[in-house]
């Protein structure tokens, strides 16, 4: 009797071990063809630049030397590399921040309630939703000498796209303009978030307004600024499209990413073994940028729990 | 349009029963969808089938102006002289350098499904070295393109003394001026800012002297008019030398008519459109810029209407100005199979004849490059202007002629403008130039 049992449960958890395994070979089976997608369409490239990055490389000629680090040690020492980077470390740390900045006055705004809100988020959403290229192109002509922003140039020996120092700013101001209502957005959809119960108690408790925005609403909004500070840092140092439309980098390459100087150099002059250099150094640095917030961001979410 | 069925929604049936059919498709319906299917084939796949014993000539072009109809003709009057063959004409993306991207995957993937194709002047020795197109000495000789081509134009298109390119229409850069605020054009630099600032003093509002400083090809342009200007040049030997005396002096130059109020500082970020716009709406005495504005500023819209000559550009000590050559080549794909090959030149031919040169004159504004069609009477009905441009074209000089041009050019639009804009001394950015463009370039084995 005593040894039927055992062997009837050694059957029923060989049984369960078994039917387990499968689920899990069955489950890998499943998913197998979405990760080899991946591999496909993520490491893949990401490995062929790197191989592509240790040779010169000029397409078009078929020319195509192994050369080993000297592309890299060549960025080490490419004056335009460092430019293009620290332009885009300030064209990131300046657009970012000021997008947070205004992006969450205009959240608190528009989760105020008030008649025509509806219509008032919609309106501010515009900017967001022109294609970068057209309204590039509508600001390039703004900021025109003769143009309305032009004339409110103090300066009559600068031009905004012409003089350096003045076209950075102009290009930080279009993302600005365009990209606020993003990260409105997503605030708002924090603001929202937030239960009511939690501001009914700090109003019990007789807390000021802006003690109960220091208290209660940064906190309890902590995660969702960090998801759109980690969105917009990544976005902003791959910037592309504005920048080329308003200056292709000029003047003197002083409004010049690294994206842009990846691209001519890919593109346009057709060196792929320099150009995946850059690349490669573009991912990295993006790589970089990313698990730097995810460490931020774990500890924000932790500590808001 | 005809119901075949309905689709009830409201059914708990599943899906695939609920389509009711009021009568399955008929055999001419059947029949109809494979006819369309079959007519849509020919635009997915390759090589399109044409009748059989006939050849089919693929020919990408840029958009040459709005309206299609005179090029058409043209292609139509090839097709009538030619009754075995037809042209499936298909036009590029109306940038340079997009075109200059197309290309630069379908030749390079071996795209076979054009025979003709259009190039900018500056990209044709990098496609013949890359072996993208081919040599044309079967059909063309380099001493006849060499007689009845401007010399620059010609040249552009012969590499190594073989014929790899036709060329289609030419342009040259160009110095615009008021004919009311100036009597004469300038011949040297130092008339055009005497002019200038004398111009300036009468009217505060006015700008001097517009050119395009952005960073970008068109800069290049105005860098190499300055260079020959002061007498320099950059070519020798097969490499590009910068590190001149010429080549400063030139920098130099073209930073002081910005430092020195002769040129507005929105020159710094001025392509064509942008200076053309300006002068066009008589802000300013001189401009640099391509034959095509001179119809954009006879327009009626424009507000110095009938009061804008050109000339060539000044120099330094009044010689006879040099403007950069600029135009497009028609060459034949290397991958045109054999029994298009001799079609395909005659239709280069036939395009770049002096009757086309005529035709793409008048309807398009396009500049012939023939110097015979100049003193054509014709040329003279169609566009007015146009025979006034014969010298200056002739002494127009190309960029330098290297296959890699687009990164050497790429080199120099960041530091011209470095020079130009006074971030770094002309010596500093010449030399930031020549190494970068030495490391590439001076590998070449």
């Amino acid at each position: 009797m005593r040894n039927n049992t055992s062997i009837e449960s050694w059957a029923r958890m060989l049984d369960r071990w078994r039917r387990g395994a499968t689920e899990k070979y069955q489950a890998y089976f499943m998913v197998a063809p979405a990760m080899a997608m991946l591999l496909l369409v993520t490491a893949y490239p990401v490995c062929e630049a790197a191989w592509l990055s240790l040779h010169r490389f000029i397409l078009v000629f078929h020319d195509w030397r192994f050369l080993g680090t000297q592309n890299y040690r060549f960025l080490l020492s490419d004056g335009r590399f460092w430019t293009a980077l620290a332009n885009t470390g300030y064209f990131t740390a300046a657009a970012v921040s000021l997008e947070l900045v205004l992006g969450l006055g205009f959240a608190l705004a528009l989760n105020a309630s008030f008649r025509g809100r509806a219509a008032v988020r919609a309106a501010v959403l515009i900017p967001w939703a022109i294609p970068t290229v057209i309204s590039a192109k509508a600001w390039a002509w703004f900021f025109d000498p003769a143009g309305p922003g032009g004339r409110l140039l103090w300066n009559p020996d600068a031009s905004w796209l012409g003089t350096p120092g003045y076209a950075m700013k102009a290009a930080i101001l279009v993302d600005v303009w365009k990209t606020t209502p993003f990260v409105a957005l997503l605030l708002l959809a924090g603001l929202q978030a937030i239960p009511r119960d939690v501001y009914e108690a700090a109003d019990v408790d007789g807390a000021s307004r802006w003690r109960v925005f220091r208290s209660v609403t940064l906190p309890m909004l902590g995660p969702m600024i960090a998801v759109a500070l980690l969105f917009r840092t990544l976005d902003a140092f791959r910037v592309f499209d504005a920048i080329y439309v308003l200056t292709e980098g000029g003047p003197a390459n002083t409004t010049e990413t690294v994206s842009i100087y990846a691209y001519k150099t890919l593109m346009r002059a057709g060196d792929f073994g320099y150009g995946s250099t850059l690349a490669i150094a573009i991912f990295l640095a993006a790589l970089g940028i990313s698990l730097g917030y995810i460490k931020v961001l774990g500890r924000v979410l932790g500590a808001a729990r | 349009m005809r119901v075949i069925g309905r689709l009830d929604c409201a059914s708990n049936e599943p899906w695939d029963k609920r389509v009711h059919f009021s009568h399955p498709p008929s055999p001419r319906l059947r029949r109809r969808r494979f006819l369309q299917l079959a007519l849509l084939a020919p635009l997915c796949c390759g090589r399109p089938r044409s009748a059989p014993g006939k050849i089919r000539l693929g020919f990408k072009y840029q958009p040459l102006g709005s309206n299609p109809g005179p090029l058409r003709e043209l292609l139509a009057s090839y097709e009538r002289n030619h009754p075995g063959v037809e042209v499936a004409a298909e036009a590029l993306p109306n940038a340079s350098d997009v075109a200059h991207q197309y290309f630069l995957t379908a030749l390079e993937g071996g795209a076979g499904d054009f025979d003709v194709l259009v190039m900018d002047i500056i990209w044709t020795r990098e496609f013949a070295r890359a072996g993208w197109i081919a040599d044309l000495s079967f059909a063309l000789r380099a001493e006849v393109l060499r007689r009845e081509f401007f010399a620059a134009a010609a040249e552009s298109g012969i590499v190594d003394g073989k014929v790899f390119a036709v060329p289609w229409y030419v342009d040259v850069g160009l110095l615009y001026y008021r004919r009311d605020l100036v009597p004469n054009a300038p011949r040297t630099y130092r008339e055009l800012e005497q002019d200038a600032l004398e111009a300036k003093t009468a009217d505060a509002h006015l700008q001097g002297y517009l050119w395009q400083g952005r960073q970008y090809e068109g800069l290049v342009c105005n860098v190499f008019e300055s260079i020959w200007g002061h007498g320099g040049s950059t070519w020798s030997d097969g490499r590009l030398q910068l590190e001149t005396p010429q080549v400063v002096a030139a920098l130099v130059y073209l930073r002081s008519l910005l430092r020195g109020g002769i040129s507005p500082a929105a020159v710094n970020s001025a392509a064509e459109e942008e200076s053309r716009r300006a002068f066009q709406n008589g802000r300013a005495v001189f401009m640099r810029n391509w034959p095509y504005a001179f119809t954009e500023l006879q327009r009626s819209a424009s507000l110095v209407r009938d009061r804008v000559g050109f000339a060539a550009l000044p120099t330094q000590d009044g010689a006879y100005g040099q403007g950069t050559l600029g135009g497009w080549n028609l060459a034949l794909n290397a991958r045109s199979p054999p029994r298009n090959r001799l079609a395909a030149v005659q239709l280069i031919e036939h395009l770049t004849s002096p009757q086309a040169n005529l035709l793409l004159a008048g309807a398009y504004g396009r500049n012939p490059p023939r110097p015979t069609v100049y003193r054509d009477p014709t040329l003279a009905e169609a566009a007015p202007q146009m025979p006034a441009l014969l010298p200056i074209l002739s002494a127009a000089r190309p960029r330098p002629p290297t296959a890699y041009y687009n990164l050497v050019s790429d080199m120099l639009q960041s530091e011209f403008s470095a020079a130009i804009a006074g971030v770094r001394s002309p010596e500093a950015a010449l030399e930031r130039a020549q190494q970068h463009i030495d490391r590439i370039v001076g590998q070449d084995a």
